[in-house]
């Protein structure tokens, strides 16, 4: 036995330090792998007290992972049995070397309660497993990946629980396996084990064998995970917690500002793999392809070819393709990564509406549009590759600053016969109404426009408007990826703000707001930005507009993604509802709020063909159609629209409505 | 008489009906002659005599397929020019028309203005259209020949009978500035929208493919076009090729007769620059109304083949 004991200790301290070794190059390589790369993160990383905050809230009180029920649970579970075992099991590691280790002679009393929980808290690991099992094989959903590596987890997970508990069973019944401790009633799920394998009947030197199998899988599994995990989707694991941690803080977020006029640049956009940032590699190692946000996608839902979860695992495939040539600075070999090599074809990157649902949904807070929004840019600015319907587009905003190519010169004939000021007639004015394209030129929107006007006229409110000095805001253009436009567009605007310097800024577009609000202040103009939803709400609580008794009917409400999702936006519109509606609030479709779905317009959609698959507008319009209400309200002139046709396209004669258009109609 | 020539461009054996507006600018000029990269020139005499033709120049060479080689062509009509002297070189401004204008041009060594909207030979001037249409640039030709490309639609066809006679043109070109490696054909062999001078389009009230041939007929009387909106195009009832709009074809007819459009922004960015709009709708509400220059309240289905009747009896 002494010998054994011996021989035990050198092949264990042998492969500790391999599997730690190896375990140890992998991660620094990865790690060098996030500080090669090219790309800038200009994000600061600040308010480290709250980011220990989310890192208790999301990471250890997985409350992130919960808002899908049972997965969260199953994970939760998993998760805390998992990291139960360990305390345990690295005893255990170096009992195997030194076999006189003992930490419960030490500690006996906390270790005996660790060991109680721990014991409890492993086998609900089993219970997590046998629903991610169930999961697999009869659940099957669509946006789970049916793969090797998901499965070899399970397995390894499965086989260091069950050891585990063999091992404590052990601890029990053995003198050996005690080393010297008495076990006794601490191990309650173990004790279980006892009894139904009948331990307690083996012989002694069978119950030393029992004990050195299990012993060996146990640590045999533990360090093949450990090799594992760093070049498979575990990678999760280790950079989950970080990536967390570093996640952005606010919901609100601009597209990152391209240095256009840098003559040293020689490309722009995100075009090759070296050209990610390290936050953007750190998102990658991330993801475990839960595939939440694929579930999200209205791209996806609608039948287009995008996952934002297949971008993800193609990018981080690509990234490790390439891995060599970025740490051994052969970056010129890389190619361009849209096309056969990654899969992430063109098509898949203008499929996306930037509705930013499974941004919002990622349990680890992967940004899947820095990856999205930037590859369009490459595609149009060093490609001129982009849908051919959008080349009118961009010749149009780029003339008259509107998509459609009307005279910029007659953008405010909307309102010529309602005598609005402009801010030149009238630059005091309290706010500065910011009409937007679709307000100004759109037949559609211009009825939601005299209705907001008419109600900022019955309010009282001291307003002017640009007039056709106005400009388009440059949401289309950028979310396009004409960044060059864009930023056109946006400094056209910014000298006019700055000029005027408006008290405060009213909208009634999501897209013209969010702009505003999130992506002109770091064009140098800052002003405060209020849309029409909030304004109006404001309006009606200070009694300045007082709606009728009479009821609307039943009204859904359907969340525009740039008021909602991009600006957390959600009550102020349900409110105004309520309030105009004697009281009754909206009636909610499935899919509403964070989790609304998209009309299909964002991102530029609204001016490109939608193929193949299905219309997302269609869809979201049966959706409208089932709540069956009389009128489904919307506070976007882009949803408007959409909206309007899916239902048409499904012959129903449900209402969509403004928010300013129902309650211009109660005042 | 000074000399004016046009660059004809044929489509299924035919002269394609915007060069008419072309011949009749370039007639404002002197005589006409026509330049074909096409070596049936006898099958299109007749009618380029109707409208004033005085010569019709057939350019060959030896073979090689002018009108697939746009560099090849360049060279010959170059060649064509100036041994016939004309003073000018007029074609119409379409993809063809502005790619070998502009190729002929550089060979010229000649002042060149695409896409113009009017045309004085006195002046040696031309007027462009920029701006969607609110300046008017008149540019000054400074040399001759001089090339020039009409936008479509933009001078009415004179029919003048004349006598022609056929040139043919032989220019030796080295044969080695590329190769064919393939053709393919468009999705449609229907004349093309961006072109036409009338175009008749359905919208979702059209309900089906088959009810699209009620648009047909009306559309072979009057010599148009059909085309159909993203609705009726989304519905399955027009293919994509057909489709006017912003994510469509942009469009610049003479006469455009939208029936059944309610005039979303959508679509009426791809054909607000029709110099004529009709509507056809059954709600006197619809926005199209208030775009178009004529609007008929009435169901399509009663409207449009009744139309077709009167045209048919009018021959």
């Amino acid at each position: 036995m002494g010998s054994y004991l011996i021989v035990k200790s050198l092949i264990m301290a042998g492969l500790l330090i391999s599997s730690f070794y190896l375990f140890w190059t992998k991660v620094k390589k990865l790690f060098h792998l996030m500080k090669a790369v090219d790309g800038v993160n200009s994000a600061i990383i600040d308010r480290i007290p709250e980011r220990i905050g989310v890192l208790f809230k999301d990471v250890l009180g997985q409350t992130n992972v919960r808002r899908k029920k049972m997965p969260g649970w199953a994970h939760t579970l998993i998760f805390f049995g998992f990291l139960a075992v360990q305390p345990h099991s690295l005893e255990l590691m170096i009992r195997g070397v030194f076999p006189g280790f003992s930490v419960g002679h030490l500690f006996p009393g906390l270790y005996n309660v660790y060991l109680f929980i721990a014991d409890i808290l492993a086998f609900l690991v089993l219970a997590g497993l046998a629903y991610a099992i169930y999961r697999r094989l009869l659940e099957k959903p669509k946006y789970l990946t049916m793969g090797k590596d998901a499965n070899l987890i399970i397995l390894f997970t499965g086989v260091i629980i069950i050891s585990f508990h063999l091992i404590n069973a052990c601890q029990l019944v053995s003198d050996y396996a005690a080393h010297g401790y008495n076990y006794k009633g601490v191990f309650p799920v173990s004790t279980l084990a006892v009894s139904v394998l009948g331990l307690n009947t083996l012989s002694s030197v069978s119950k030393t064998i029992f004990f050195e199998v299990v012993y060996w899988i146990h640590m045999l599994t533990i360090m093949g995970f450990l090799i594992y995990i760093p070049g498979s989707k575990h990678l999760h694991l280790l950079a989950a917690a970080p990536n967390v941690f570093l996640k952005p803080l606010a919901r609100e977020k601009a597209i990152k500002k391209t240095d256009i006029e840098d003559e040293d640049a020689e490309s722009f956009g995100l075009g090759k793999i070296n050209e990610l940032n390290w936050y953007n590699v750190l998102n990658l190692y991330a993801c475990t392809e839960c595939g939440r946000c694929q579930e999200q996608c209205p791209a996806d839902f609608s039948g287009k070819p995008l996952s934002p979860k297949a971008i993800v695992h193609d990018l981080k495939i690509e990234l490790f393709r390439c891995s060599r040539m970025i740490l051994d600075n052969k970056k010129d070999e890389i190619e361009p990564f849209v096309g056969e090599t990654t899969g992430i074809t063109s098509d898949i990157l203008w499929s996306c509406t930037t509705c930013r649902a499974c941004e919002d949904i990622c349990p680890v807070n992967i940004q899947h549009l820095d990856f999205i929004l930037e590859a369009r840019k490459y595609q149009v600015l060093m490609k001129a590759s982009f849908p051919e319907e959008m080349q009118e587009t961009f010749t149009n905003l780029e003339n008259q600053g509107n998509p459609w190519g009307f005279a910029s010169d007659t953008r405010a004939d909307w309102c010529r016969d309602l005598d609005i000021p402009t801010m030149e007639e009238k630059p005091d004015a309290d706010i500065l109404w910011f009409v937007g394209s679709a307000q100004s030129f759109d037949d559609r929107g211009i009825k939601i426009a005299r209705s907001l006007a008419s109600l900022l006229k019955k309010a009282g409110v001291s307003f002017a408007i640009l007039g056709a000095r106005e400009w388009g805001i440059g949401d289309t253009a950028r979310r396009a990826g004409n960044e060059y436009l864009a930023q056109m567009m946006i400094m056209t605007n910014v000298e006019l703000l700055n000029e005027y310097k408006p008290k405060k800024i009213l909208t009634a577009c999501p897209h013209t707001y969010n702009m505003l609000k999130n992506e002109y202040p770091g064009f140098g103009a800052d002003y405060p930005v209020i849309h029409h939803s909030e304004f109006l709400l404001d309006l009606v609580n200070q009694g300045k507009l007082v709606p009728k008794k009479a009821g609307l009917g039943t009204i859904t409400f359907h969340d525009s993604c740039y008021l909602g999702r991009w600006n957390g936006i959600f009550d102020a519109p349900r409110q105004l509802i309520t309030k105009m509606n004697r009281g009754e609030k909206p009636v909610e479709m499935p899919r509403s709020r964070d989790k609304g779905f998209c009309c299909g317009a964002g991102g530029g959609r609204m001016f490109m063909e939608e193929t193949p698959g299905t219309y997302i507008n269609v869809e979201r319009a049966r959706e409208v159609i089932a709540t069956d209400a009389e009128c489904v309200a919307v506070a976007c002139p882009f949803c408007s629209t959409m909206l309007q046709d899916g239902l048409k396209e499904c012959d129903s004669n449900i209402k969509v409505l403004d928010l300013a258009e129902l309650l211009d109609q109660q005042v | 008489m000074t000399k004016t020539g046009v660059l004809i461009e044929t489509a299924d054996n035919a002269v394609k009906n915007t060069l008419w507006g072309v011949i009749a600018a370039a007639a404002k000029g002197g005589d006409v002659a026509a330049f074909l990269l096409d070596e049936k020139a006898d099958s299109y005499k007749e009618s380029l005599e109707s409208y004033g033709v005085k010569e019709v120049v057939s350019i060959s060479s030896h073979g090689v397929e002018l009108a697939k080689r746009p560099e090849a062509a360049a060279k010959a009509l170059a060649d064509g020019v100036k041994t016939l002297g004309v003073t000018a070189l007029l074609g119409v401004s379409s993809p063809v028309g502005n790619d070998l204008l502009s190729r002929t041009a550089v060979e010229l060594n000649a002042p060149l203005a695409l896409d113009c909207v009017d045309l004085d030979f006195a002046d040696k001037t031309v007027k462009k259209s920029n701006f969607s249409g609110k300046a008017i640039a008149t540019l000054e030709m400074t040399a001759e020949p001089f090339v020039c490309g009409i936008r479509p639609n933009s001078f009415e066809p004179e029919k003048q009978p004349a006598v022609c006679s056929i040139i043919d043109h032989t220019v030796a070109i080295e044969n080695r500035d590329g190769v064919i490696i393939k053709s393919v054909e468009a999705a449609t062999g229907k004349k093309d929208l961006t072109e036409a001078n009338v175009i008749i389009t359905g919208g979702r009230p059209m309900a089906s493919a088959e009810n699209f041939q009620i648009l047909e007929e009306c559309a072979q009387c009057l010599d148009a076009v059909v085309g159909a909106s993203r609705a009726a195009v989304d519905a399955g009832y027009a293919p994509h090729s057909m489709q006017v709009g912003q994510t469509g074809k942009i469009v610049s007819p003479g006469l455009y007769i939208g029936c059944g459009l309610s005039g979303s922004v959508q679509h009426f960015a791809g054909m607000k620059t029709s110099r004529v709009i009709v509507a056809i709708n059954t709600d006197k509400d619809a926005p199209i109304f208030t775009k178009s220059d004529y609007g008929i309240i009435g169901d399509l289905f009663e409207v449009v083949p009744a139309l077709t009747r009167e045209l048919k009896k009018q021959g």
